[in-house]
């Protein structure tokens, strides 16, 4: 039986950024995520960090907390964040009489949208249609959802916060009415955990309405898919908005080397509905050329899909839904210490923590402000740090490891230098080129408890996100660990196994171009040479 | 100005090679045009002929041919063919002193070999140059595994936990053991190529006899990457053996392909006694036709157009990872004719949820005779003197089935022979004229 304050229930975004803002607050808080970190919607998005401008026209006051929040963001989540920019394009089909509400709207909400010379935003952006008629640059910025919700717990746990993962909570508990502690099962053990506690924040996202239900409670939340596909190129160095009324398909994100195409939206029933279909990739490659006509000829890597947690009192669904956040207090369903939050969407995630951190703390009685817009999730590690760390790790990845690996870098320094002091180093070789993901990160991230399989170190170092995907660097990597004795959950071939299943999952709805020729090349190492799939029945233990 | 020639070739793919030595054997002018090295750039260099069929492993790959469904390859030909391949193969590869053979049952009848590779899994095999034979294995009570620093994708201590996972080597002895690299204390990573290219040259050999040396006298065999040599030179491969007095055996492994361009230089070198020409990075890009016969294909190389003239055609031209079929949503076809390939418009039916499951894009391809022609819908030849060999013709799936190499010897000894016939039939005007 563990004993705390606040459980927070739900390891987004949303669920760690309320965690440290109650840790900083002095609140005792633990938080439990069903999966691995960040395995809901917070890893399953297109990565844009809004400047608002999206939501101008319909929802004025959701566009201003987003420029608002961007702001923050960007100041205390530097890692997290490359500050791109963003355009809005009107292409011929586009509504010209939509342009001038919207550019007004941004700016009552205090979005700063510059037009644009046409011919100057083809300079900037030479893949862009050419048949553009006009264009804005707004503040929007693209944001790595998994690593915020990494950083945040980082900085949660420099302030006394505790994050389990792989706790899925089965059972809230009350007294009296009023909650006073939660089951929750440990899905790798199969154990069962009590936590006694005085408060429960629901941050479970597309999950809320279940956890809700944990309570004898309903709530109008409503999963809504989204597919989006992700290319091997970055052929764009800014976010591109289509400039109309948000729709399907009309977003690309350039992420590292990479561009995110997003996003259809179709209601669902189950929140884990994420395998992506090829008739959704279809309609995003035909709503996506008129800003890039030459977007059937990019390689796709994969599609994905995740679930928006979409507010629907009332039954408004789909893009008609609010993208606003509620807070939800239970008390006034007659549960105490109770409370959900709902909707809401990324960029403003530590605004939705903040409102939910404030009810709690009203009714425990705290009355410390919200800080976590003044401190940076992580700090900056110190130049003489990043030199020493330059002797072992190839300059040209060295920044984007610091920024990965954030309160972890100095650890795995010293782990890496001591090895190499012992004579026992091999280099530290990079495993995955693409993501410059040297094997010094990699063993420090398998040996976290909280990393239990090559899915969990992809999500937390990027390995296998490039151009292979996974052929080469999920051998290389399992067979490192093996050699360095840090066990995993599955056996080697398993991971690797579960690893390419995953990958699998993402190419098989755009089975076509490219894409076919390297997934071709993955079954021909994987099955014709290794014989990964015959293994699977033959090995005896 | 290029003369006639009897056979042209496209693509050198084990496949393309070996219908190109089957037609050159029998007095055929062959020209091979290609775009790059095929298959055997990511081969192991053994022959897979059939692993796996009706959902079970081989130890007889002969017997499993009968379980193959009526469209595959080795339906078409007929075990009698497939055999004749084989001992074409053999023969070639023998001339050329890389020896191929198969295992033996203990009754002494061939059969699949199970070759352990870089990740510790076992696969079966059919035929084998000495370097992957695993006899020694089996005997050995203890085995020195070898890696060598830098060679990222070779770890001793994976190969060993995932072989005791397989009974037959759960009580054997294994010696783990970390070669340094041959560079010296170097960031640099290796490929299992760089090592062999390295292990081609005295100083090379050098260096590994003596890494190996240090171990090998206590273990009864020596399980190592794809290193020892990069070419088909037998005379390495007995050197090492000799000096470090230890059997040795080499692991599969993944691109690049060391073993399968050592079967590659062996068969490069054989088809050079013939009447045999290679130009490489050659894409074809235009076929002319006269009716049912193809006239002549037009390659582009460095920016320039060239026209082949010939008799008779091969198109060993790969799959959908080499390029002789090409997908888009909804359809599918091959790629020099742009003969249309059925598939179902919803690609969704493509697939398989699981990624090794039965996919129905896995034995797309050209749809053939027994002759290697390819076929329309309703049975008849499109063109009398186009023949198909290797991953392009449809009916099988080289991963799961682990016959990829299997298939490309046996359509490309029977497309080699057709054509070489074909070309006989039209050999009217006298070869070498001019055009």
């Amino acid at each position: 039986m563990l004993e705390t304050t606040v459980v927070v229930i739900g390891g987004g975004a949303t669920g760690m950024g309320t965690l440290r803002d109650l840790c900083m607050r002095g609140v005792p808080a633990i938080l439990l995520e069903q999966g691995g970190l960040a395995h809901g919607t917070s890893s399953r998005f297109h990565g844009l960090l809004h400047s608002g401008g999206r939501y101008a026209v319909n929802d004025n006051e959701s566009a201003r907390e987003c420029i608002e929040e961007n702001m923050i963001v960007r100041r205390i989540g530097r890692q997290c964040v490359e500050e791109t920019e963003g355009f809005f394009a009107l292409t011929p089909g586009d509504d010209p009489a939509y342009v001038e509400p919207w550019a007004e709207a941004c700016r009552k909400a205090g979005i700063d949208a510059q037009e644009l010379d046409v011919a100057e935003a083809l300079r900037l952006e030479p893949n862009l249609s050419p048949d553009i008629r006009r264009v804005f640059r707004v503040p929007d910025s693209c944001v790595d959802g998994f690593r915020l919700a990494l950083h945040n717990a980082m900085s949660a746990r420099r302030h006394g916060g505790r994050v389990m993962t792989y706790h899925e909570v089965t059972a809230i508990h009350q007294r009296n009415g009023k909650v006073c502690g939660v089951t929750a099962r440990n899905s790798i053990s199969g154990e069962s955990l009590e936590i006694a506690c005085q408060c429960v924040v629901n941050a479970a996202g597309s999950w809320s309405g279940r956890i809700a239900g944990l309570a004898g409670l309903d709530v109008a939340v409503s999963p809504d898919r989204g597919t989006l596909i992700v290319f091997n190129h970055r052929f764009t160095s800014r976010v591109i908005n289509r400039l109309h009324p948000g729709a399907d398909g009309d977003i690309f994100v350039p992420h590292g080397s990479i561009t995110i195409l997003g996003t259809t939206s179709t209601p669902t029933e189950r929140p884990d509905d994420t395998t992506p279909t090829c008739t959704e990739v279809l309609r995003l490659l035909d709503l996506g050329e008129p800003l890039f006509p030459a977007v059937r000829q990019y390689r796709i890597l994969r599609a994905f899909a995740g679930t928006r947690p979409l507010y629907t009192p009332g039954n408004a669904a789909g893009r008609k839904a609010s993208r606003n956040f509620h807070v939800v207090d239970h008390a006034e369903q007659g549960l105490e210490g109770m409370v959900s939050i709902f909707g809401g969407k990324l960029t403003t995630y530590r605004l939705m923590a903040e409102r939910v951190s404030d009810n709690v703390c009203a009714r425990l009685g705290v009355h410390a402000p919200c800080r976590t817009a003044d401190e940076a999730l992580i700090p900056d590690p110190d130049q003489a740090m990043l030199r020493r760390a330059a002797r072992y790790f190839p300059v040209q990845g060295l920044q984007l490891m610091a920024d990965r690996l954030g309160d972890d870098l100095p650890d795995v320094l010293q782990q890496v230098e001591l090895a190499g002091r012992a004579g026992e180093s091999d280099g530290n070789p990079l495993l995955c080129e693409c993501e410059m993901v040297s094997l010094a990160e990699i063993e420090r991230v398998a040996r976290d408890p909280s990393t239990h399989s090559l899915t969990d170190i992809r999500l937390r170092t990027r390995l296998g996100m490039g151009t292979c995907q996974g052929t080469f660097c999920s051998l290389r990597t399992i067979g490192a660990l093996v050699e360095h004795g840090v066990p995993l959950e599955l056996s080697p071939t398993d991971n690797v196994r579960r690893f390419l299943q995953e990958r699998w999952r993402g190419l098989r709805p755009a089975l076509w171009g490219t894409q076919a020729r390297e997934m071709e090349l993955g079954r021909a190492v994987y099955a014709g040479t290794l014989n990964l799939d015959g293994a699977a029945n033959e090995q005896d233990n | 100005m290029s003369r006639i020639i009897d056979v042209l070739v496209v693509g050198s793919g084990l496949a393309g090679l070996v219908a190109a030595l089957t037609a050159a054997r029998e007095g055929r002018s062959v020209r091979m045009v290609t775009d790059g090295m095929g298959s055997l750039a990511i081969s192991g260099g053994c022959v897979d002929l059939l692993g796996y069929a009706g959902g079970q492993r081989l130890n007889d790959p002969w017997s499993g041919m009968d379980l193959l469904p009526p469209a595959h390859p080795y339906r078409l030909l007929g075990a009698s063919r497939v055999r004749a391949a084989v001992d074409m193969l053999l023969q070639c590869a023998a001339d050329q002193g890389w020896p191929l053979h198969t295992a033996a049952t203990p009754e002494g009848a061939p059969c699949n070999a199970l070759l352990p590779t870089i990740m510790g899994t076992l696969k079966p095999s059919y035929l084998l140059p000495d370097g992957l034979d695993p006899a020694a294995l089996a005997r050995a009570r203890r085995i020195l595994v070898a890696g060598v620093h830098g060679l990222r994708d070779c770890r001793p201590a994976l190969i060993v936990s995932q072989l005791r996972r397989y009974r037959d080597w759960a009580d054997k002895d294994f010696v783990p053991f970390m070669l340094p690299s041959p560079l010296g204390a170097t960031h640099r990573s290796l490929s299992a190529l760089d090592l062999a290219r390295l292990v081609d040259r005295p100083r090379g050999r050098d260096w590994l006899i003596q890494n190996l040396r240090k171990h090998a006298g206590q273990c009864d065999a020596v399980l190592l990457p794809p290193i020892c040599g990069s070419r088909a030179d037998a005379s390495i491969w007995h050197e090492l053996n000799q000096a470090v007095a230890c059997p040795l055996v080499e692991m599969l492994s993944i691109p690049p392909g060391v073993g399968g361009l050592r079967l590659r230089d062996a068969l490069l070198r054989e088809l050079r006694r013939h009447d045999f020409e290679l130009v490489e990075n050659a894409r074809i890009i235009r076929a002319t036709t006269d009716g049912k016969r193809c006239t002549s294909l037009t390659a582009l190389a460095a920016g320039q157009e060239r026209r082949h003239t010939a008799r008779a055609f091969v198109l060993a031209t790969g799959g959908i990872l080499g390029g002789g079929i090409e997908l888009a949503p909804g359809s599918a076809r091959e790629s020099v004719f742009k003969l249309d390939i059925p598939v179902p418009s919803d690609v969704t039916l493509w697939s398989e949820p699981e990624i090794f499951g039965n996919h129905v894009f896995s034995r797309l391809g050209v749809r053939v005779d027994g002759e290697m022609r390819p076929q329309d819908d309703s049975g008849q030849a499109w063109y009398d003197n186009i023949f198909f060999a290797g991953r392009s013709v449809g009916g099988y799936d080289f991963a799961t089935e682990k016959s990829g190499h299997g298939v490309a010897l046996a359509t490309g000894w029977q497309a080699g022979r057709m054509a070489a016939a074909t070309a006989g039939k039209f050999h009217e005007p006298a070869s070498g004229e001019q055009l």
